[in-house]
């Protein structure tokens, strides 16, 4: 791509990005929550790819780390609905009885393990969306 | 035991194994194989004792998940989300639990040419986890959920080898069918939903009987449209024709023996009987004065497409050259029996026939599992020596692969019905329910089952041949190939010497529980209210 391209996605991908996580990490808050917010942080990485050219992104991107923290944001997932499995499987025990998670409604820290799974699922959608456009992006040639 | 406190692991420990396969995968080739074999035999473990629980105590689990009740503070309905077991779920649970294990198992030796196996190794934790989930599940958004779960799973699993034209192809008419089937589902799942304001399998079917709308009939349309597709039945089998013998062996055996029978006969049984219950007929004109579904309707519409489909199915598996096109076609057919005893036990609700129809289909849902998982895991064994499916150039394997053709005599006895075989007792029983009901239908399976034979036959005569040069060199398969056939035949003819006592205490029972004379599905979930 262009100068003024690569120029404006320099300026732009934080922003997404930073908006990206607020909206992961507000999802009990405000309309949005892990897939919206990790699909955004996706574009982003949608947005590098495109301006600066795959051979660029090869050099930032990691298909084993992408590969596991993927595996990751699906275990902590799981490892969050497993936290009340005295009572039931997806027993909000952090919201219930638990150490910080339990504010005032309305504030940040206030849902118990929702937001611990919204930053799960915005892990797992943003790595597993980055992943598969590049892996698309990297498939062989146009002719067989 | 406390069936309730295990239910949640057969969920969460292949979510853990699919979610920690890439984690694991970084260790290296053997971890990733280990790690599969370990975390599907704890999966097999649990599906054990929770059919044994239900067995034992011949009571419907009902799981609330995120709260000890499904009922709201200070309201009469559910509203979170359960998972409700009865036997026919828990046999379910336990028959995909033993033929996912022998999948895995044999996919260390079959699979170990092939790269990318850390997603493969995935995807099956995942599919093995769609399919328990569609089993224990008592919600319908849920049973949604894992359909599709399942579903993905396997198109991503058909068009595995995709260096293969024919995986690409029948991947993507597998994709197309599916996603179709999927959205009828959908679409019948929204339209309960905006009638009757709940999502929950058991509530759904109590306000079903108390104001049985023309939205509920078209729903049900739906379900049983996108439940044919999904399970196979004849216009709409085309898909398994191709998908079959494109995707590695092991998927095959779990796709011919689990997901098109979980999938589609299950969770048709579970919406005709737990939903749309039959005996909703008699009560809702008991007391509510007003025409309830006519279910025979539905159960004669059942058994058109049965007799369809087990014609059209066996009688194309005989004109086959292409050995695992064969298997595929008599899939086909097999599904036609199931459904058979399906339709039968719907429209002869009530009566003795109909509860040994639906026992019969019950039974032949598990042993067709058993077996064609069994046959399909051979054909896999003959392609990865020989290199070639097609059965003109197969004569002689018996000479040079016995084990093997042991294997595969023992499974087509087994789907054929010999007698000391498993498949014999639930196609007897499919028989006599049909004769008793209406004659022409029982004449109908026998003609199915008359070109059955006459495929495997053909099969059969073709192993036993003069070797050709292109078997000369193979030999029987590696360890890890081997047992979870010789596993698969002990199964088979170990449920083959007791077939009446399993009749009579595993598949009758989960026969009745299913039908619900006392509405015990709707029951389990309702009388938690006041206990709770």
């Amino acid at each position: 791509m262009g100068l003024i391209v690569k120029t404006s996605a320099r300026a732009i991908i934080p922003l997404i990005g930073i908006f990206g996580a607020y909206v992961v990490s507000h999802g009990h808050l405000t309309p949005g929550g892990g897939f919206q917010g990790g699909a955004t942080i996706a574009g982003a990485g949608v947005l590098f790819l495109v301006a600066f050219g795959l051979s660029e992104m090869r050099k930032h991107y990691n298909k084993h780390l992408y590969s596991a923290l993927e595996g990751l944001g699906g275990l902590v997932f799981l490892g969050a609905a497993m936290l009340g499995i005295g009572t039931a499987f997806f027993y909000n025990t952090l919201w219930h009885n638990g150490p910080i998670l339990n504010g005032k409604p309305g504030t940040l820290l206030s849902a118990g393990f929702l937001p611990i799974m919204n930053l799960a699922v915005g892990l797992k959608v943003f790595t597993g969306l980055v992943s598969a456009l590049v892996a698309i992006a990297m498939y062989r040639r146009w002719k067989s | 035991m406390n069936g309730e406190a295990i239910l949640p692991y057969l969920i969460i420990i292949p979510l853990f194994g699919a979610f920690s396969m890439p984690i694991v995968s970084l260790a290296g080739k053997k971890a990733r194989e280990a790690w599969a074999v370990l975390i599907s035999a704890l999966t097999l473990v649990v599906a054990s004792a929770v059919f044994y629980h239900v067995w034992d105590t011949k009571e419907i689990i009902v799981y609330t998940l995120g709260a000890k009740t499904p009922f709201g503070q200070g309201v009469d309905f559910p509203i979170r989300i359960v998972w409700e077991v009865d036997l026919l779920g828990a046999i379910m649970a336990l028959t995909v639990a033993f033929v996912s294990l022998m999948a895995i198992l044999y996919s260390i030796g079959y699979m170990k040419h092939d790269t990318g196996l850390d997603k493969y190794y995935t995807l099956i934790l995942v599919l093995e986890l769609g399919m328990l989930g569609i089993a224990i599940t008592g919600d319908l958004f849920n049973f949604y959920v894992f359909l599709e779960i399942m579903s993905i799973a396997s198109y991503a699993l058909v068009a595995f080898r995709n260096d293969t034209w024919e995986g690409i192809e029948a991947g993507i008419k597998y994709m197309f069918v599916g996603s179709i089937a999927g959205s009828f589902i959908l679409l019948g799942i929204a339209l309960l939903y905006g009638q009757y304001g709940t999502l929950t399998m058991g509530y759904i079917a109590l306000k079903i009987l108390e104001n049985p709308t023309v939205t509920a009939k078209v729903a049900l349309a739906l379900f049983i449209a996108g439940l044919l597709f999904k399970s196979g039945a004849s216009p709409v089998h085309m898909w398994l024709a191709d998908a079959h013998p494109a995707a590695p062996s092991s998927i095959s055996a779990m796709l011919s023996g689990l997901v098109i029978k979980v999938g589609g006969i299950y969770a048709l049984a579970r919406i005709l009987f737990s939903i749309y219950t039959p005996m909703g007929h008699v009560v809702v004109l008991k007391s509510y004065l007003q025409p309830y579904i006519n279910m025979t309707a539905v159960g004669w519409l059942i058994i058109i497409f049965a007799c369809l489909t087990l014609i059209i199915g066996n009688a194309m598996a005989v004109i086959q050259t292409d050995m695992k096109r064969l298997l595929a076609y008599s899939s086909v057919g097999q599904i036609g029996y199931i459904l058979l005893g399906l339709g039968i036990g719907l429209a002869a609700y009530g009566t003795h026939a109909g509860e040994v129809a639906l026992a019969g289909a019950i039974y032949h849902t598990v042993n067709h599992a058993l077996m064609k998982a069994l046959l399909f895991l051979v054909a896999g064994a003959v392609i990865h020596e020989v290199g070639t499916r097609n059965l003109n150039e197969l004569s002689g394997l018996a000479k040079t692969m016995p084990k093997t053709t042991f294997a595969f005599l023992i499974g087509a006895a087994a789907i054929v019905g010999l007698p000391p075989l498993n498949g014999f007792a639930s196609k007897w029983l499919i028989y006599e329910s049909s004769a008793i009901y209406n004659p022409v239908l029982g004449a109908i399976a026998i003609i199915g089952t008359a070109f059955c034979t006459a495929a495997y036959v053909r099969v059969l005569y073709t192993f036993f041949g003069r070797p050709s040069e292109r078997v000369a060199n193979a030999k029987d398969p590696e360890t890890s190939m081997m047992l979870p056939m010789i596993l698969l035949v002990l199964a088979i003819i170990v449920m083959g010497l007791f077939p009446w006592q399993i009749s009579d205490k595993v598949m009758i029972p989960a026969a009745r529980m299913l039908e619900q004379f006392r509405l015990e599905y709707i029951n389990a979930l309702m009388g938690l209210l006041g206990g709770a």
